[in-house]
């Protein structure tokens, strides 16, 4: 049994649907990407499965179907990260990672001092140590996006989503990002899908790819397993003609290049 | 570099303590400053005069001015925050319309004072009940929603009251509609406003425990889902009570402009932060102005004044006056 699975899911705007009829499971502990041109339906299999949007078919995290969760339930069991956050008002960096706990709060409940301090913890792992008392609107968007990762990370659920989460961020920072999210589902029971535009960081972070054209998957790779030629033949199919070549970092970890012809 | 912006909590401590102190003072001066002047020494001396215009006239008129200056002053932020508009107040889903229109009814086809509040009140809250059966019709549960149901709203009661003006006399009813309008504190008796006052109070009860959830509801709507908010639910909870309490205190006083716009704006900038001190500072706000501005209505001139007149008057330079020094700082 997969610890998440989608099946059959078809979602859309209207009487338009983007996403057709997707099917795909996860294991436990994988980090899965999403690839696929602008307006091929990765934001919204990521609403969908959220239940922001509304669809057919159904999503299965650890047995439990998502699509009959109540928003609290649901938020306990999966976190979303878009591609940027609505918040517009002032508000300090703390609070607004301190709302990631409000799954786990009654309705008149506050965060307590143990919250506080697991929130100061988990802005100081995604590099804002710091600037708990800064105002969340004067920060950079790259900062902002990374205070939000610093939420979700508090949110103590299963599921990750993330909508395109290295888009603001400079080249450091994306990395950093990808690696957080590496060593959070590597700590077992967890997962995460990832949307991405930037296929070297899918191809050297991700332990599975779902290529996605037009709202239908093209198929799913494995960056570490599969051959370069697949993996060519298939990303080929949204990014043109490409090359693939397996080469070694200096501290001899084997990394994938992608260029394109 | 700390490039901090947020004032620390005890500086918050500090500016709602200056805004206790503040709203003390005025309500003090407002049951002892007026036509008929009243001095703390003649009423502790038993005069009974002075305490028939204490009881009957003073003492109302100074809580409806700390209370509804309060409610007008938290709404207001309630509305900011939970739109995500600036200038949202309580007419963005046509309570003072709906009150307006109510109060209008009242003056021509019902008799006394208290009838009219009772009508405005009822008009404050049809408007309210329209407003959010529309809103209700759109399953999604967008808030442009209600602001459209809240524009359509506030447009057709303003064609009933410009059709009442119409079936108005021109000599006593018409003019009562349009001071009714204006807003004052004026007639207020100590013996009509126990139901609105408390349920203002009720109001204001659900609404402070509730900032946290509050400020969830600031974000997208599926990003506050996401956190675990019913949103649909919340929304509906916070917009009842802020209307409630706003609908309570304009059916007793007319309409009162700039309050519910001007006090949230006032408490930000001086915080610089939506903590539920800033909410609170909103409200104390709110309740000084309102009651500054009606002791200015009622001594400066042999008339009573609308009090809407110095609650702009007041309001808007204090207004430019952060803004410039926030300018200034910037």
């Amino acid at each position: 049994m997969s610890f998440f699975a989608v099946d059959h899911l078809t979602a859309g705007y209207g009487k338009n649907p983007v996403v057709r009829d997707l099917s795909f499971s996860l294991d436990s502990g994988c980090l899965l990407g999403i690839l696929g041109a602008n307006g091929s339906g990765k934001t919204t299999l990521l609403k969908a499965v959220c239940g922001i949007l509304p669809h057919t078919g159904s999503c299965t995290l650890e047995q439990k179907v998502l699509e009959e969760l109540s928003p609290r339930q649901m938020a306990r069991q999966c976190s979303y990260i878009p591609q940027k956050s609505g918040i517009a008002i002032d508000i300090s960096a703390l609070e607004v990672v301190l709302m990631g706990f409000n799954p786990w709060l009654g309705l008149l409940e506050r965060p307590d001092t143990a919250m506080k301090e697991e929130a100061c913890r988990m802005l100081a792992l995604v590099g804002l140590e710091g600037k708990e008392e800064c105002n969340y609107l004067t920060l950079s968007e790259g900062q902002k996006q990374l205070c939000i990762l610093a939420r979700t990370l508090c949110c103590g659920t299963g599921l990750l989503l993330l909508d395109e989460p290295e888009s603001a961020l400079d080249f450091r920072f994306r990395h950093q990002m990808l690696e957080i999210l590496r060593d959070w589902v590597s700590c077992g029971g967890r997962a995460a899908v990832v949307t991405l535009h930037d296929p070297l960081l899918a191809l050297n972070y991700c332990d599975r790819l779902l290529v996605l054209s037009e709202g239908r998957s093209l198929g799913m790779l494995g960056p570490k397993e599969d051959s370069a030629e697949k993996m060519e033949a298939l990303l080929g199919q949204i990014y043109g003609r490409i090359s693939l070549t397996r080469l070694k970092d200096r501290g001899g970890r084997e990394r994938l290049v992608m260029l394109k012809e | 570099m700390r490039h901090s912006t947020a004032l620390s909590t005890v500086k918050i401590k500090k500016l709602c303590t200056a805004g206790v102190l503040l709203t003390a003072l005025l309500a003090a001066a407002s049951l002892f400053i007026g036509k008929y002047p009243l001095s703390l020494r003649e009423l502790m001396e038993g005069n009974e005069l002075q305490w028939k215009v204490f009881r009957t006239l003073r003492a109302g008129r100074t809580c409806v001015g700390l209370a509804g200056g309060f409610a007008l002053g938290t709404a207001g932020f309630v509305y900011q925050t939970v739109f995500r508009n600036p200038l949202a107040s309580p007419d963005i889903i046509g309570v003072s319309s709906g009150a307006s229109a109510g109060a209008a009814v009242g003056i021509l086809f019902l008799s006394g004072a208290a009838a009219v509040t009772a009508s405005a009140f009822g008009g404050a809250l049809l408007a309210v009940g329209i407003v959010l059966g529309l809103s209700a019709l759109d399953r999604s549960g967008k808030k442009g929603t209600i602001v459209l149901a809240g524009i359509a709203v506030h447009s057709l009661a303003q064609t009933v009251l410009t059709c009442l003006k119409l079936a108005a006399d021109p000599e006593r009813q018409l003019a009562s509609i349009e001071y009714w309008i204006m807003g004052s504190l004026n007639g207020i008796s100590s013996y009509a406003i126990g139901g609105n006052l408390l349920l203002c109070l009720l109001c204001l009860g659900i609404l402070f425990p509730l900032h946290r959830q509050i400020i969830l509801l600031s974000g997208e709507e599926g990003e506050a889902r996401m956190l675990g908010v019913n949103v649909g639910k919340l929304r509906l909870l916070v917009l009842l009570a802020a209307t409630l309490a706003v609908s309570a205190v304009v059916s007793l006083t007319g309409l009162i402009s700039f309050v519910g716009l001007l006090a949230p704006h006032g408490a930000r900038l001086m915080t610089k932060d939506n903590r539920p001190g800033t909410m609170l500072l909103a409200g104390l706000l709110g309740s000084s102005l309102l009651l500054g501005a009606d002791i200015l209505a009622r001594s400066l001139t042999a008339a009573e004044l609308p009090v809407s007149i110095f609650t702009s008057l007041l309001g808007a330079p204090f207004l430019i006056l952060l803004i410039w020094r926030k300018a200034g700082k910037s």
